[in-house]
């Protein structure tokens, strides 16, 4: 069963993570590092990836000619998607379990809250889509 | 340059594409399809992933001991991912212009849903997941 585990965060989220100390981003990317590792090792990593940040992210729709027409204007609400991890498991506990670990990577000394990480099953196929 | 198209939705609009006939949801995949078929020959195709129901999502949190908390309560207001698709294209605009197809696909009646398609880049270096 393949699971995808998204971590999101608001723009002001992303800001205060440009805050982070020197020493707290190492700390974090060397757990996120030896994170992928371990679920590489242990055969469920299926793939992972970061993405850009907020301040570059477009909402396109298609015009009445099908051009896209894009805006970079979103609610402050809106929750950007900062990474994934898609891991094929046994179980949905088992995908829990890796998100918990994942919510649990090292952050600033003030911070008080484990990350929320969104666990969600992907479609096994791609049938309907003809690939 | 690598992009990732994000489709997504509240509940209440995941609700509403469960009335689609099934005429409708036919003619809009085989859209889609022959867009993801296009970029696979033109070279842009790196991946694509349809996500489950939301009710079926949920929010995990460790606690010190390392134990997962699970919750399953979302606000109203909360734009669950539907699915992406990831391409490898030349510039910014070759995305949108995708994203923009996207978008157009047709939905009840052949009227292009015109849903909104958020358009991202990857991290240029994806140093914290390497």
């Amino acid at each position: 069963m393949k699971y995808i585990l998204m971590m999101n965060g608001k723009k002001s989220d992303f800001e205060g993570y440009a805050r982070w100390s020197k020493e707290d981003l190492q700390a974090n990317v060397a757990f996120m590092r030896s994170f992928s590792k371990e679920l590489k090792d242990s055969g469920v990593f299926v793939a992972s990836e970061g993405l850009g940040w907020p301040n570059e992210a477009k909402l396109v729709r298609a015009g009445s000619k099908g051009e896209p027409i894009t805006d970079g204007v979103f609610p402050e609400s809106k929750e950007f998607l900062a990474g994934y991890w898609i891991v094929d498991v046994e179980s949905p506990e088992q995908a829990y379990a890796i998100a918990a670990r994942l919510s649990q990577a090292p952050g600033p000394e003030e911070k008080t809250e484990n990350m929320p990480v969104e666990v969600r099953q992907v479609l096994s196929s791609h049938s309907d889509l003809g690939l | 340059m690598k992009y990732i198209l994000l489709m997504s939705s509240t509940k209440t609009g995941v609700s509403g594409y469960h009335q689609w006939s099934q005429s409708d949801r036919d003619a809009h995949m085989q859209t889609l399809g022959g867009i993801a078929k296009e970029l696979v020959d033109s070279g842009e195709f790196v991946a694509t992933q349809g996500l489950t129901e939301p009710k079926e999502a949920k929010m995990v949190r460790g606690e010190k001991n390392g134990v997962p908390v699970t919750d399953g309560i979302f606000p109203e207001s909360k734009e669950f991912l539907l699915g992406y698709w990831i391409v490898d294209v030349a510039t910014p605009e070759r995305a949108f212009a995708i994203a923009g197809r996207i978008s157009a696909a047709p939905g009840p009646g052949g009227i292009p849903t015109n849903m909104p398609i958020e358009v991202r880049q990857f991290a240029e270096r994806p140093a914290a997941t390497n």
